[in-house]
C-alpha cells in the first residue's frame, strides 16, 4: 500500500518512554481529552473526511481536536492525527501483541501464533496505526478467522478449550457453543477487535465497514473456492469485556443522581451486537484490574456473544447513528 | 544454556525477574510454572527468591544487583527489605538507597566488576554502587540511550547491547567493560535487551519470542554454550591418543 514519505515532525518534550508504543499511547492519552485548550486559536473543527478507495487499500481518517499545539516546550497541547487503516504486516507482530496481551484472560497459551495467524490472513483485516509515524503503533486491531480453517493451530485449539470451559457453567449454550466450534465451524467466524482504550469512536464505523466490506469481497477476490467459501460467514463468535454491576438484583437507586447501568460496555459497539446476538453469556475475569472511581460498583466480566451474519447490516447501521449522535466515551473507562 | 519462558504471556521476562552469580529473584503473582523453570535450573546451586519490590513485580527493573550486593530503590517496604536480607546469602549487602531515578534496573548494568550507569545519577548513588557492589562506575550512554540498564545485558564473560550501537562505541565499551560486546536483539527484534533476557556466569533465560537466531548469538556472546565443538574434539583427542610415535 502507497506510503506517504515521513515528514519528521515531533514537538521536542514527548513523555519519556522507551517502549514506542507507549509513547504512541500517550500522544493518543492528549488526543481525546478535547478539554485542555491551553491558548486557543481559531481553528475550526474539520469534518472527518474518508476518501473511498478500490478493494484493496484502506481509507483515512483525519481527526482534528480543537486547540493549540503549545509551543513553549510544555506537553499540554493537543495532538493531531491522521489514522490510516492498513492490511495486517508481519511488522504489526509485536503491537498486535500488545492488544491482545488479555484475549484469554489469564491463560497461557499460544500467543505469539494467534498474533502470527491474524498477521498473516492479510486479505481479511484491518490495524489502525497514526500515518507517518516512525515507531509505527499500532492503535487498533480488526479481524475475522475462520474456526474451521485454522482449526489445527494450537492458538485456536486452546482458544475453542477456553470458550467451551467458560460455557460449562452456564445451562443451555454449552452445547450451542459446542456445535459452532466443532461440526459448524465451517460458517463460523471468530471476530476479533481490539484496540487502546481511548482510541476516537469516530473511527469505530470505518473499522467494521472496512472489516465486513473485505469479508464480502474476500468471498469473490480469494484464489481458490475453499478460501471463497471460507469467508462465507453465517455465525460470528466475539469474546470481550463488560463491566456488570456488582449487585445485579438491586433496584433501588437511594442517592445518585445518575442511573447506575446494569451492564458498561468497555467497547460501545458491544452493546450493539449484544441486543442482536443470538445468545450470550458472561464470566467472571481472574485479573481484576484497578476500576477507576465511577466504576467502583462494577466488576469486569468477559463476554461471549454469537451475533448471525444477517444481523451484519443493521449492526452498521446502529452503530453509525450510535457513533454520529456525538457519543462520547468517558473518561476512565 | 539459555532456556526461553514467559510470565504470563508477557515475553518480558527480564522484567519479572533478576539473576546474578549468587542469586535469582523473581516476582511474586506469576504462574508456578515461571518460578519453577527457575527452580529446575537453578535450584540447588544459587538460591531462587521470591519478592515484590514496593508493592510491584517489576522487580528486575528496580533493583540493580551482583553477587557481592543488591540495591533496592527508596520505595521499597521495609517488610520486603527484611525479607531479602533474610533469603539471600549472607556475603550479599542488601542497602536501600535514596535515589530520585528509583527504576535502578533501568539506570544501572552491572557484573561483578564493572558498571555502566544513567549520565543523571546522583554521586553519593554513584559510591554507594562502588562500595556495595565492588564495581568500576562508568557514566555512559548506549546508542543514545541514558537508560543503560535496559539496553544492555551484562555477565562477566559478554555483554549483548541495543541493535542499533555503532562500531566505535561498542568497541569503546567494550574496552571499558573489559568483555566481548555483541549488538542484537531479542524477542524477535526487541530492542530492549535487558526486559527480554536475563543472563549469569552459568545460565541465561529469554523471552520466548527469542527467535533461535537470538538465541544462538546470545548462547555465543555469553559463552554459555557447554561444548564447543573443539573442546570435545581435544578432550577425546586427549583420551585416544596416549602418545605420539
Amino acid at each position: 500500500m502507497p506510503r506517504k514519505p515521513r515528514r519528521k515532525q515531533r514537538p521536542k518534550s514527548w513523555p519519556v518512554t522507551f517502549s514506542p508504543f507507549a509513547r504512541a499511547l500517550a500522544r493518543m492519552a492528549s488526543v481525546s481529552k478535547p478539554n485542555r485548550r491551553s491558548k486557543s486559536i481559531e481553528s475550526s473543527e474539520k469534518p472527518t473526511r474518508s476518501s473511498t478507495s478500490n478493494g484493496s487499500s484502506k481509507h483515512t481518517l483525519e481527526e482534528r481536536p480543537e486547540g493549540s499545539e503549545s509551543s513553549d516546550g510544555e506537553f499540554d497541547g493537543v495532538v493531531q492525527a491522521d489514522f490510516a487503516f492498513f492490511d495486517p504486516k508481519p511488522n504489526d507482530f509485536h503491537g498486535v501483541k500488545t492488544l491482545l496481551q488479555t484475549y484469554l484472560d489469564v491463560e497461557e497459551w499460544d500467543l505469539s501464533g494467534f498474533a502470527d495467524l491474524i498477521l498473516e490472513q492479510t486479505t481479511v483485516g484491518t490495524v489502525v496505526k497514526v500515518e507517518d509515524d516512525e515507531d509505527e503503533g499500532v492503535f487498533a486491531l480488526a479481524t475475522a478467522l475462520n474456526l474451521w480453517r485454522y482449526r489445527e493451530q494450537r492458538c485456536i485449539m486452546k482458544l475453542k478449550e477456553f470458550l467451551l470451559l467458560k460455557a460449562s457453567q452456564e445451562k443451555g449454550v454449552g452445547d450451542q457453543l459446542r456445535l459452532l466450534l466443532g461440526e459448524r465451524a465451517h460458517n463460523v467466524g471468530l471476530l476479533v477487535s481490539q484496540r487502546v482504550v481511548n482510541l476516537p469512536p469516530q473511527l469505530l464505523p470505518h473499522l467494521y465497514d472496512s472489516l465486513f466490506n473485505e469479508v464480502s469481497w474476500a468471498t469473490e477476490d480469494e484464489p481458490t473456492e475453499d478460501l471463497r467459501n471460507s469467508f462465507q460467514f453465517k455465525h460470528y463468535i466475539i469474546l470481550s469485556k463488560i463491566y456488570k454491576h456488582k449487585n445485579a438484583e438491586q433496584q433501588k437507586r437511594k442517592r445518585s443522581d445518575d442511573r447506575e447501568e446494569e451492564i458498561v460496555y468497555v467497547k460501545p459497539e458491544d452493546e450493539i451486537f449484544h441486543e442482536l446476538s443470538s445468545w450470550s453469556f458472561c464470566f467472571p475475569l481472574r485479573t481484576q484490574q484497578p476500576a477507576p472511581h465511577e466504576l467502583k460498583n462494577y466488576r469486569s466480566m468477559g463476554l461471549i456473544m454469537t451475533v448471525e451474519a444477517d444481523k451484519i447490516p443493521t449492526f452498521r447501521q446502529q452503530l453509525a447513528s450510535l457513533i454520529n449522535e456525538g457519543w462520547r466515551q468517558p473518561e476512565g473507562v | 544454556m539459555a532456556t526461553r519462558l514467559q510470565f504470563e504471556n508477557n515475553c518480558d521476562i527480564g522484567v519479572f525477574s533478576k539473576l546474578t552469580n549468587g542469586y535469582c529473584m523473581v516476582a511474586i503473582g506469576g504462574s508456578e510454572s515461571f518460578y519453577s523453570v527457575f527452580e529446575s535450573e537453578l535450584g540447588g546451586v544459587i538460591p531462587v527468591v521470591k519478592t515484590s519490590i514496593a508493592g510491584t513485580r517489576i522487580v528486575g527493573r528496580l533493583c540493580a544487583g551482583n553477587k557481592n550486593g543488591l540495591l533496592l530503590p527508596h520505595t521499597t517496604t521495609d517488610q520486603e527489605l527484611q525479607h531479602l536480607r533474610n533469603s539471600l546469602p549472607d556475603q550479599v549487602v542488601v542497602q536501600r538507597i535514596e535515589e530520585k531515578l528509583s527504576a535502578l534496573g533501568n539506570c544501572i548494568a552491572c557484573n561483578d566488576h564493572v558498571a555502566l550507569t544513567h549520565t543523571d545519577l546522583d554521586r553519593e548513588t554513584e559510591e554507594i554502587i562502588v562500595d556495595v557492589l565492588g564495581v568500576e562506575v562508568f557514566r555512559q550512554t548506549i546508542a543514545g540511550n541514558i537508560l543503560v540498564g535496559s539496553f544492555c545485558a551484562l555477565s562477566n564473560r559478554g555483554g549483548l547491547v541495543h541493535p542499533h550501537t555503532s562500531i566505535e562505541d561498542l568497541d569503546e565499551l567494550s574496552t571499558l567493560l573489559q568483555v566481548p560486546l555483541v549488538a542484537g536483539t531479542v524477542n524477535r527484534g526487541s530492542e530492549v535487551i535487558a526486559a527480554g533476557m536475563i543472563v549469569n556466569d552459568r545460565t541465561s533465560f529469554c523471552g520466548s519470542d527469542t527467535t533461535a537466531t537470538e538465541l544462538s548469538v546470545i548462547e555465543s556472546v555469553f559463552k554459555l554454550r557447554d561444548s564447543q565443538p573443539s573442546v570435545i574434539v581435544d578432550e577425546m583427542r586427549k583420551s585416544l591418543i596416549d602418545s605420539y610415535v
